[in-house]
């Protein structure tokens, strides 16, 4: 375990002083995230700038601000720490680098998902955060609210990594994946409104097939305490058998890898 | 193109924020007293916003994408010697993917209008004008997506900045409400950018909301930018060759 601590901290090192070479590249990131941010704010603001429309599925201005910022965090938490290393996943199985990953002493699937960051997108992050903190300001939350949003966010995180994961493993037989990533995020986008701001098939469709509703509407639920028990219990057993599921895809598709040359 | 044929349907689909925004308006339309919002029931908005990400389907460009990579590469450098500007080879591929783009797309529109209940109108003039304004909108697009994308003879944001300019695009245009929809003041400025002609018009018309002399005035104008980006991208294109030149490529 303490190992694999070490190497964590070995990876970021390694990768943070490889970006701050290109600092122009932060003012480049640093206009993607605005880009991201306004057009969250934007469809939301529009929505409620309306006259007569004062909330959006049953959330206030205030409460679905909350899941606006859940959903900048987790596009950070997705650009700064899953896709850089995701995305090099097909790149591996097509020159064969894998073998490299492969042979190494370490778990694999930990050696492909920490190897690389990417710091530059740091700031959503910090909006994610930041509006989340401005809601809630506006909101009464109870500490035991706050802890649950944090506890069930864990839960989310593990589910898009595992969709991810998920994902990019299928470049073990398909070579090429950035289409599906594309997809996902397509998907995704749905989650900057609280999931019942949706027609109701749809919403079993967030809820059921692409756990998006998991990700963005249930921590800020529980943020205000509106959450049912069911559903409280439901996310983090589905993350743990979405966690179980791609590990088994994951071990299945190492053992069908036969180098690039073989 | 016609080689990237299931690529080109993933590509549609992710392109959702359309179809987010139709459900989430179309949702708010059902909840609100009297099950509208200023003229809009929610077949209404499944109207709309269909027909925005329909047109936005044919306005479609990647040029930007392209020349961030043929500028850091150096592949650039090859097409240079060709007798014709490279801008057209972009320009040609870009209007094949809309063909192979046409059927798939068709289908969806029909099954996506199907279960929302959308209604497109029944004046035949409204298509081709629709696709007139379309064809005028995605040159604009292209010529000036295509001077951001020279950007990177400079910097190595310019991708970022494509993404800026897409958010404008989406946001004037009309992509998360009818314009009519926004504050009064950012209608003032809209009206004097590109983007309510190219993307909410050809909507509006589909959707049998404007009229022909609409369609009239959206192209005329459309054709004044045309040649403000047809310049546009023009000097950044003289000035960028020099520049790269300079670095010895």
């Amino acid at each position: 375990m303490s190992r694999y601590l070490r190497l964590l901290r070995i990876f970021t090192g390694a990768t943070l002083s490889a970006q701050l070479e290109y600092r122009a590249n932060f003012v480049g990131a640093l206009l993607a995230s605005l880009g991201e941010v306004g057009v969250a704010l934007l469809g939301l603001g529009i929505v409620f700038g309306q006259p007569g429309i004062t909330s959006v599925g049953g959330w206030s201005f205030r409460e679905a601000l909350l899941v606006t910022g859940f959903f900048m965090l987790t596009e950070g938490v997705i650009s700064v720490f899953i896709q850089p290393n995701m995305s090099k996943i097909a790149d591996a199985i097509r020159t064969g680098s894998m073998d490299f990953t492969l042979l190494k002493p370490i778990d694999a699937q930990f050696g492909v998902s920490t190897r690389h960051l990417n710091v530059l997108r740091a700031p959503d992050l910090l909006i994610g955060l930041g509006l989340i903190a401005y809601a809630a300001s506006g909101l009464t939350v109870t500490p035991l609210g706050a802890l649950g949003a944090a506890l069930l966010y864990a839960s989310a995180v593990v589910i898009v990594y595992c969709i991810w994961l998920a994902l990019s493993t299928t470049a073990f037989w398909f070579v090429k994946t950035q289409n599906v990533a594309e997809l996902f995020n397509g998907v995704f986008g749905a989650a900057r409104f609280p999931v019942s701001a949706f027609p109701l098939p749809v919403r079993a469709f967030l809820t059921f097939v692409v756990p998006v509703a998991f990700i963005t509407t249930v921590p800020a639920q529980a943020m205000t305490g509106e959450l049912a028990w069911g559903v409280a219990l439901a996310s983090p057993v589905v993350a743990a058998a979405l966690f179980v599921v791609t590990r088994l895809f994951w071990l299945r598709a190492v053992g069908s890898y036969t180098s690039a040359s073989s | 193109m016609a080689e990237y044929r299931a690529e080109v349907v993933i590509w549609m689909l992710s392109g959702t924020l359309s179809l987010v925004m139709m459900l989430v308006w179309m949702a708010q339309a059902q909840a609100a007293p009297g099950g509208q919002i200023r003229g809009y029931d929610a077949a209404g908005f499944a109207t709309y916003f269909l027909s925005t990400w329909l047109v936005s389907q044919l306005l479609v460009v990647w040029v930007a994408w392209e020349l961030d990579f043929e500028i850091r590469q150096g592949t650039l450098s090859a097409k240079l010697l060709r007798p014709l500007d490279p801008m057209w080879t972009h320009y040609a591929s870009h209007v094949a993917e809309r063909l192979v783009r046409l059927v798939p797309m068709l289908v969806l529109v029909t099954a996506f209008a199907l279960l929302s209940g959308a209604r497109f109108t029944t004046e035949w003039w409204a298509y081709p004008a629709a696709l007139g304004l379309a064809a005028l909108g995605f040159t604009a697009r292209f010529l000036y997506e295509y001077a951001i994308g020279l950007l990177a003879f400079w910097t190595e944001s310019s991708t970022s900045f494509q993404e800026l300019a897409w958010l404008v695009y989406a946001a004037l245009g009309g992509m998360f409400a009818p314009l009519d929809f926004y504050p009064a003041w950012v209608q003032g400025v809209a009206v004097w950018t590109p983007f309510p002609y190219m993307l909410g018009l050809p909507a509006q018309l589909l959707a049998g909301k404007a009229g022909p002399e609409d369609a009239l005035r959206g192209a005329l104008v459309m054709l004044g930018w045309l040649v403000v980006f047809w310049f546009l991208r023009l000097a950044v294109w003289r000035a960028g060759l020099k520049k790269y030149g300079a670095v010895g490529a």
